[in-house]
């Protein structure tokens, strides 16, 4: 198969999943117990209001009815009106992606520059002290809950020394630089954490695989070894950890953002389930569902090219 | 040749020997202890008030202190241990099985089985894992069970992936062929030649996960899905204390440290399997 | 030396002329909130933080007095209520004006109270029940009602009646009311309050610019407001917000926790202010003769109830859940800072005797099982809970737990599937009838949702609502809250005020009972 029907196939695969996806969400959000017009004018309506809400709202329609207009007016770009901002949810989103995504790329740099290096020197002093030390400390971002971690950042580095403003996104790029990388170092000792024990893990493994030791035998430099077969091999289990953690990682944002102050889309889902938005919910789902869907798709692209194997089953 | 597959090599039993493994196994055994006998080891009842001693510092009395309401917080922290281990392990252990089963075989036969059940795995993972997650328990209702249900629900497809990418990966190597060539039932070489070659990183991320289970059910325990108070839960005890987190550290802390400490134990243990289930050429 | 002493004096001496608090003009301030604002429009604000913010924007006919009691005059310069109770009459002051220079006039207000009683549009319709029509002639302005009602001169110091300008919503881009008024709030703004709005990026800031036609003035003689604008920054976190505040880099945070109250008194930069509220804490009982699954619920009998609110220790509750910032309530059925309030010291004073003894008359079962619904994540329910269950464990209660989401929570009291759960109110406008229709009248929502049906509360709320007698309609709500007291549908507990944290030189600043945030006479002193 060449690489360009490999393309469009997976890129043809992404309609079924869309489609489930859009069935699953809207059934999901149906299944919540109460309404958005309950979350809306919860202590203050009287039933009769309540009514009207759900009226104006289009809820008291035949489920069906309402499923098709959803998938009709998907189709044409329209994703209806958030309940919970009285606006567009397209532009809604569009408001709040960006600082979603500037956090995501960001931890993502630092998790690789953190974990990459330490990873190899964790690896070939395998069971060392160096490696158990190297390891404790990742476990502890790890398994720290990350509202703890943020607010030991921002309590010692942000109020107390100054280093850094407390919470808040910026204006210009350079301020999003400045705002964003306590947040961006929070997620990243969680995500660096996985990759880095990944990453030791398959080098680990390559290091003691027979063609590796073959070459050794052969008399090939160590670096050569190194660069050759077990930076490849890591690669290709790093990008797919990465590959289906960015999902996590993209919903784990959400108390980050919290915490953080941070206007993006994660912190915005709360809000929408906690106001039963059904519009906005369903759009940052889809949202969502695109983005992991062409990010998935890339690291497939990233693996076949970097492993032939895979292209050809 | 099969069998020197399956059983661990006589070198690598030693990995069983090395200081990581055991520290590892030592805090696991040790939280387990804890986790099954906390009575034996909580010095007070872990939810009854002392009005007389509120957010006491540590000291020779309360160790850890006592928050807000005068509970002891060694008692508290303690008591978490049965919810926490069980978290590690209940919203694990479902996903792992189904997860691996499901892979190998999709992996294996491949056609359209691994199509429709390529998109359904997609289609999960595109969903926002923690919203996915919190929309579940609130459909359910909240709760340990239906936590794990809803954990379980979502996390099994992270294990089906893995496995179906290694017993891909496996499937290319010689011995596989070998074994259709000798007639072998599909059962045995999936289970018996593919699977224990392929178990590696899915064991390694297990105890990932187990330690992720146990952050995971902390945050929604924060967000209120998870345990229900007045019961000790490490995450609900950090999210309590984090008021106090300059007035009263203990509260924050001490929890905390549980915490990593048990990951900590999760990470060396699973590294230490890892060694030794590794298959050598 | 002498020198020195000399400069002291002197300075001394200044400082009594100028006292530290000389009112200074200019800056801005910058506020953090819990919350953002969604749409600011005094008919479409349904949440906390567009309500608290429309009278900073859109300023009412009427004003409230400090005490949210008395009303004074506002845009209307006087105003008169016919004998017979049915009509209205204001006179709006001279040279008002838009914060777009246009004049504020009669047809302005028809616009804007004709909008306001809209039930097609204002989920706030029904305050403005008994209004008929309006009409305007030169700066006169009429309102005929249907029937007397004795909340109306109120209802006009009330946000969801503040004035809007006419032309700007006619030229307004946008095919509904409401688009109308979104795309006012991007850009074109046009309002009448002290503020106007200036910017605002959803989810993260909003920006208020003083507006430069107000018209009301201040200790200086000069308008209102003094400082030149405000940047609300939204920070959801709770000690986020403070640390914010602690670094210097806000002047201003709301909601602070009353766990870190004392600290931040503590701190001599800080001043922590708990303004007086009319919010409540209470949990509605279910009080039907079955539960939502069929089988009989044991809460149906008021003994039971009245014995649950004696063995509550409501001291100790404010002691743990508000660290002593609150008091319990003294009335049933409001906040006690709420007009015709009946104040006969706290309701069911912690007494385990009298618990145990109505427990054996009412024949409940030692462990009767009761489950309270808490709102989740919610530090307060999560102390209410543990405090209960152990106050309860005195008399044989055992207290279960049901934590769930606000929403969940709200169709819960709807369908009556609950046994307790926690709620909380705030009152929108500065008369009972509201709280008192909520809580209490059956027609309104079941009594909070309890499904308590008293015939002669709902006579009484009734006949209230058209009484014009100031006295007899306090009579009523006497009886009403006697009645709603020994009844018991609700575990009364306490009410809490509320509580922001501001920088020290932050002046004048006011959260009224209400909740609304009054900026027009803060100012900073730099």
């Amino acid at each position: 198969m060449s690489s360009i029907s490999y393309f469009i196939s997976r890129l043809l695969q992404i309609i079924p999943t869309f489609l489930i996806v859009m069935v699953i969400i809207f059934m999901l959000v149906r299944a919540l117990p109460g309404d958005p017009a309950i979350a809306m004018a919860d202590a203050k309506a009287t039933a009769e209001q309540l009514e009207q809400i759900r009226q104006r709202l289009g809820l008291n329609e035949p489920i069906w009815v309402q499923f098709g207009l959803f998938v009709k007016n998907t189709l044409t770009g329209n994703l209806g009106d958030s309940i919970l901002l009285k606006a567009p949810v397209t532009e809604v989103i569009f408001e709040r992606l960006p600082a979603s995504g500037f956090l995501a790329l960001y931890s993502v740099l630092f998790s690789l520059l953190i974990a990459g290096p330490l990873a190899f020197v964790a690896a070939l002093n395998r069971n060392g002290w160096i490696d158990i030390t190297i390891r404790s400390a990742f476990q502890i971002g790890l398994s720290t809950p990350v509202f703890y971690i943020g607010l030991i950042l921002l309590t010692f580095l942000a109020a107390k020394m100054r280093w850094f403003p407390v919470g808040g996104y910026g204006a210009t790029f350079w301020e999003h630089m400045h705002h964003l990388l306590l947040p961006a170092l929070t997620v990243a000792l969680y995500t660096s954490a996985i990759i880095m024990r990944n990453l030791r893990s398959s080098v680990i493994e390559v290091v003691d695989a027979e063609y590796v030791q073959f070459a050794r035998a052969k008399g090939l430099p160590e670096h050569i070894i190194l660069g050759r077969h077990v930076l490849r091999n890591a690669l290709i289990s790093t990008v797919t950890l990465l590959g289906l953690s960015i999902g996590n990682l993209m919903s784990g944002t959400l108390v980050t953002e919290t915490v953080f102050a941070v206007p993006g889309v994660g912190r915005l889902m709360l809000d929408a389930i906690f106001a039963r938005d059904y519009p906005l919910i369903q759009g940052l789902t889809l949202t969502f569902a695109v983005l992991v869907s062409i990010i998935f798709l890339l690291t497939d692209m990233i693996q076949a090219m970097l492993d032939p194997r895979l292209r050809v089953s | 040749m099969m069998l020197k597959r399956l059983l661990p090599h006589k070198t690598q039993m030693l990995v069983l020997l090395r200081p990581g493994f055991l520290v590892g196994l030592a805090i696991l055994l040790g939280s387990l202890a804890l986790a099954i006998f906390p009575a034996a080891f909580a010095p007070f009842e872990p939810n009854a008030f002392n009005y007389s001693a509120l957010k006491q510092p540590p000291s020779f009395e309360h160790w850890f202190g006592t928050d807000n309401l005068g509970r002891d917080t060694l008692s508290r922290v303690i008591w978490a241990y049965s919810v926490n281990m069980q978290m590690a392990f209940v919203a694990t252990i479902f996903a792992l099985v189904i997860g691996v089963t499901v892979g190998a075989l999709v992996g294996y036969y491949g056609g359209i089985a691994d199509a429709i059940f390529g998109r359904c795995v997609d289609a999960i993972i595109t969903f926002p894992f923690l919203v996915l997650v919190i929309a579940v328990v609130a459909v359910l209702g909240p709760g340990l069970t239906n936590m794990y249900i809803a954990i379980t629900l979502v996390g099994w497809v992270y294990y089906a992936r893995l496995m179906r990418a290694e017993i891909m990966g496996q499937m290319a190597n010689d011995y596989a062929a070998a074994g259709k060539v000798m007639g072998y039932s599909d059962r045995r070489i999936i289970f018996r030649h593919l699977l224990p070659n392929a178990i590696t990183p899915v064991i390694v991320y297990w105890m990932t996960d187990m330690a992720l289970a146990i952050l995971l059910g902390s945050s929604l325990g924060y967000l209120g899905l998870g345990a229900q108070p007045p019961q000790a839960e490490w995450g609900v005890l950090i999210a309590e204390g984090r008021n106090f987190i300059t007035t009263a550290w203990w509260l924050s802390l001490m929890p905390g440290i549980a915490i990593v400490l048990t990951g900590l134990g999760f990470s060396l243990v699973g590294d230490g399997l890892a060694d030794l289930m590794r298959p050598r050429g | 030396m002498k020198k020195i002493l000399m400069a002291t004096v002197a300075v001394a001496a200044m400082m009594s002329a100028f006292p530290a608090s000389a009112l200074e003009r200019g800056g801005s301030l910058t506020f953090a909130r819990y919350d953002d604002s969604t749409l600011i429009d005094p008919i479409y604000a349904d949440r906390n933080p567009d309500i608290w913010m429309v009278t900073n924007l859109y300023d009412t006919l009427l004003r409230t007095e400090a005490d949210g009691k008395t009303v004074t005059s506002g845009l209307a310069s006087s105003y008169a209520v016919a004998e017979d109770g049915l009509s209205v009459s204001l006179t709006l002051r001279d040279g008002i004006k838009f914060s777009d220079g246009t004049p504020i006039e009669g047809k302005d207000v028809v616009f804007s109270l004709q909008r306001a009683a809209n039930p097609d549009l204002s989920p706030w319709a029904g305050l403005l029940a008994s209004v008929d029509s309006v009409s305007a002639e030169g700066n006169t302005i009429n309102i005929a009602l249907k029937n007397s009602d004795p909340t109306i001169v109120l209802m006009l110091a009330t946000f969801n009646t503040a004035i809007v300008s006419a032309d700007a919503f006619a030229a307004a881009e946008g095919e509904t009311d409401q688009d109308k008024s979104s795309s006012l709030s991007i850009e074109g703004f046009v309002g009448s309050g002290p503020f106007v709005m200036k910017s605002h990026q959803r989810g993260s800031m909003m920006q208020f610019a003083a507006n430069p036609h107000y018209w009301r003035e201040g200790e200086d003689g000069k308008a209102l407001p003094y400082i030149d604008g405000i940047n609300f920054l939204v920070i959801p976190d709770d000690a986020t917000r403070i640390l914010k505040l602690q670094a210097g880099e806000v002047d201003a945070a709301e909601f602070i926790p009353f766990a870190r109250v004392s600290e931040m008194q503590a701190d001599p930069k800080i001043n922590m202010e708990l303004f007086p509220s009319t919010r409540i804490i209470y949990s509605p009982i279910n009080t039907r003769p079955e539960r939502a699954d069929g089988s009989a619920n044991p809460l149906a009998n008021v003994k039971l109830r009245q014995a649950l609110n004696f063995a509550t220790n409501k001291d100790a509750l404010v002691q743990l859940v508000l660290h002593g910032a609150g008091k319990p309530v003294t009335s049933g059925l409001m906040a006690s800072t709420t007009q015709l309030a009946t104040d006969n010291g706290p309701l069911y004073q912690y007494d385990l005797d009298k618990a145990k003894a109505l427990i054996a008359e009412a024949g409940v079962a030692d462990g009767t099982e009761i489950t309270l619904t808490t709102l989740a994540g919610s530090a307060d329910d999560g102390i209410i809970l543990a405090a209960l269950q152990q106050m309860w464990s005195d008399i044989g209660i055992k207290l279960n737990v049901a934590q769930v989401d606000g929403p969940t929570r709200g169709a819960k009291n709807r369908s009556g599937d609950f046994d307790i759960h926690t709620y909380g109110w705030v009152n929108d406008v500065n008369d009972p009838a509201q709280v008192a229709g909520w809580l209490g009248y059956n027609p309104t929502a079941k009594a909070v949702g309890t499904g308590w049906d008293n015939a002669e509360f709902n006579s009484l709320y009734e006949a209230s609502n058209t009484e014009m007698d100031p006295a007899k309609r306090a009579e009523q709500y006497a009886r009403m809250q006697e009645i709603y007291a020994e009844a018991a549908p609700l575990l009364f507990m306490y009410e809490t005020p509320f509580a922001v944290a501001l920088s020290q030189d932050v002046k004048g600043y006011v959260q009224t009972p209400l909740g609304n945030n009054e900026f027009a006479t803060a100012w900073i002193d730099r």
